[in-house]
């Protein structure tokens, strides 16, 4: 295994509040990590600057020996970094297989003069692309809403359709911030296959989740976060098991 | 006839601002009211050529598309970094600074304007000529937008407009998308500016002021931000309204003032009761077969 992301000494503090403080860790080909930790522990914020959505105060971030430093966040993605939202941020007023369709980072249909002077290119090129969201949808048990507004799906459906949206971006690093909250039944196990499928195919995964069970399942390894510090770091298991960890976790 | 003729020519005029006015504010949501200082920069571009170098009409039109194109970017590069209120807000500096500008230069006439701008249509058919052109660019203009709309790229602009931030995240860089629409857009308005100057001859700064973006704006509200056919429907709407009170032979001194009246009324009843417009925008869905 190879490691596909990497931080060091990684540093963000707004104001007096320190939301990085720190953090070094790195995440392998294929690994599952997860982040776990108090509301406020900073998690998120790590996301955050893994992504680009701010830049760290100190420190550096790389993906496949890349340095993303200085990078914003569309460069960022374009440099293999690819993200769900807690609160999903899906396109409101789009179909699910449109909100697919928007995802990929090289999309030949979208640059005017290749409608204009390759137009079979393009049009062969528009329907690839469909037939790959339609495949993501199919593997999510989603195709039958494929046309449907996202406003008019599921809770559920819709957590899916961020992953199922990211994972079109074809981002080598896939950051998931709390995937199952509020997520049960199905959509709950086609989640977990679908992750344990993506990080077998070579993807280096991190969630972020306050479902411990789906933690326990799910990850090889999970970093424990408070006050913007990694805590401890180890299998699931000695985490919870650590009687200070879960003071701090579930309160003393 | 000669009336409707002419009144003809400036539906296409307005039908070309309307809509691509439409394109920056309803798809792009980029809050800029500047759009008549393109349409000035295209008239004035036009109008110079024709003058000093007896340009080609069809070459003097399109440099004055050119000119907007290129010129939207002295506004857009610098600001569209910061959007919203603040966007707003540059537009204005920007049109009234340049229309400033307009008034002071010796070679665009000064505040008196500039006049004498050749006639390319000689004969009784002139209006007709001109009607027929300009309509034909509005029916171009609001194909061309349609088409950039209903595609991929259309799509890349919705989800932009939807959450710009999980949009970047994907890996798109949205201030191009933003320059791009801003240019086309301006473009299109400098286009129009150049057959409004053929046409009437004569062009000055004051036909360019803040009314005029005022004007703009009514018709996009009233007809449908957003909406690819609302514009159109504004355009003709707040063209014909005047024209239609101006046979109720009011004295001059309760006309002018009751155009602005109206004009206002609209914008708040709309913003009231319809604020979608009379044309409400599509909700997305996706063509099964595209």
């Amino acid at each position: 295994m190879s490691v596909l992301i990497s931080l060091r000494d990684v540093c963000k503090s707004f104001g007096g509040i320190v939301v990085a403080d720190h953090i070094s860790i790195d995440i392998q080909r294929g690994e599952i990590l997860g982040l776990i930790g108090p509301n406020g522990a900073g998690k998120t914020s790590l996301f955050n600057l893994i992504s680009g959505v701010y830049p760290a105060d100190s420190g550096s971030i790389a993906v496949s020996g890349q340095s993303l430093d200085g990078l914003n966040l569309h460069q960022r993605a374009r440099l293999g970094v690819a993200r769900t939202w807690q609160h999903m941020r899906l396109f409101a007023s789009m179909s699910v297989l449109e909100n697919l369709l928007v995802a990929p980072r090289n999309y030949p249909g979208e640059k005017i003069s290749n409608i204009i002077f390759k137009p079979k290119q393009t049009a062969a090129a528009n329907h690839a692309v469909r037939e790959r969201a339609m495949g993501i949808l199919k593997r999510m048990h989603l195709e039958s809403i494929a046309h449907s507004n996202v406003n008019d799906i599921t809770f559920g459906q819709q957590k899916l359709v961020g992953l199922a949206r990211a994972l079109m971006n074809d981002g080598e690093c896939l950051l998931l911030d709390e995937p199952m909250a509020g997520v049960e039944g199905n959509a709950y196990e086609t989640m977990k296959s679908i992750v344990r499928e993506e990080a077998s195919s070579g993807r280096a995964v991190c969630v972020v989740e306050h479902n411990v069970s789906f933690i326990k399942d799910l990850c090889n390894s999970a970093v424990f976060m408070a006050s913007g510090k990694i805590l401890e770091r180890g299998s699931v298991d000695s985490l919870l098991a650590s009687k200070t960890l879960a003071d701090l976790y579930f309160g003393a | 006839m000669e009336y409707f003729i002419s009144l003809a020519v400036l539906v296409g005029i307005y039908i070309t601002l309307s809509s691509s006015f439409n394109l920056i504010i309803g798809f792009g949501g980029l809050v800029s009211i500047a759009h008549p200082i393109f349409f000035a920069l295209g008239a004035y571009t036009t109008g110079l050529l024709a003058i000093h170098f007896q340009t080609h009409p069809v070459l003097a039109v399109l440099a004055g598309g050119g000119v907007a194109f290129l010129s939207s970017m002295m506004l857009s590069l610098p600001s569209l970094r910061i959007s919203g209120d603040y966007l707003l807000i540059t537009s204005i500096g920007f049109q009234l600074g340049l229309l400033e500008v307009i008034k002071h230069l010796g070679v665009t006439g000064g505040a008196s304007g500039l006049g004498n701008i050749p006639n390319v249509v000689e004969g009784s058919y002139r209006s007709a000529v001109f009607a027929v052109v300009s309509c034909s660019i509005a029916a171009v203009v609001v194909w061309m937008i349609r088409w950039l709309l209903t595609g991929p790229y259309g799509r890349v602009i919705t989800a932009m407009r939807d959450d710009e931030l999980a949009f970047s995240a994907l890996g798109r860089n949205a201030m191009m998308i933003k320059l791009s629409l801003f240019a086309i857009g301006s473009g299109f308005a400098g286009i129009a500016g150049g057959i409004y100057a053929y046409y009437f001859q004569y062009i000055s700064p004051d036909q360019f002021e803040i009314l005029q973006s005022a004007m703009l704006l009514t018709m996009v509200v009233v007809g449908g931000m957003g909406s690819q056919w609302g514009p159109v429907v504004g355009a003709v709407l707040l063209l014909l309204l005047p024209q239609a009170i101006s046979f109720l032979n009011l004295p001059p001194s309760v006309m002018a003032p009751l155009q602005g009246v109206i004009f206002t009324t609209l914008v708040l009843v709309f913003l009231f009761w319809r604020p979608q417009g009379l044309i409400a925008p599509d909700k997305r869905q996706s063509a099964k077969d595209a």
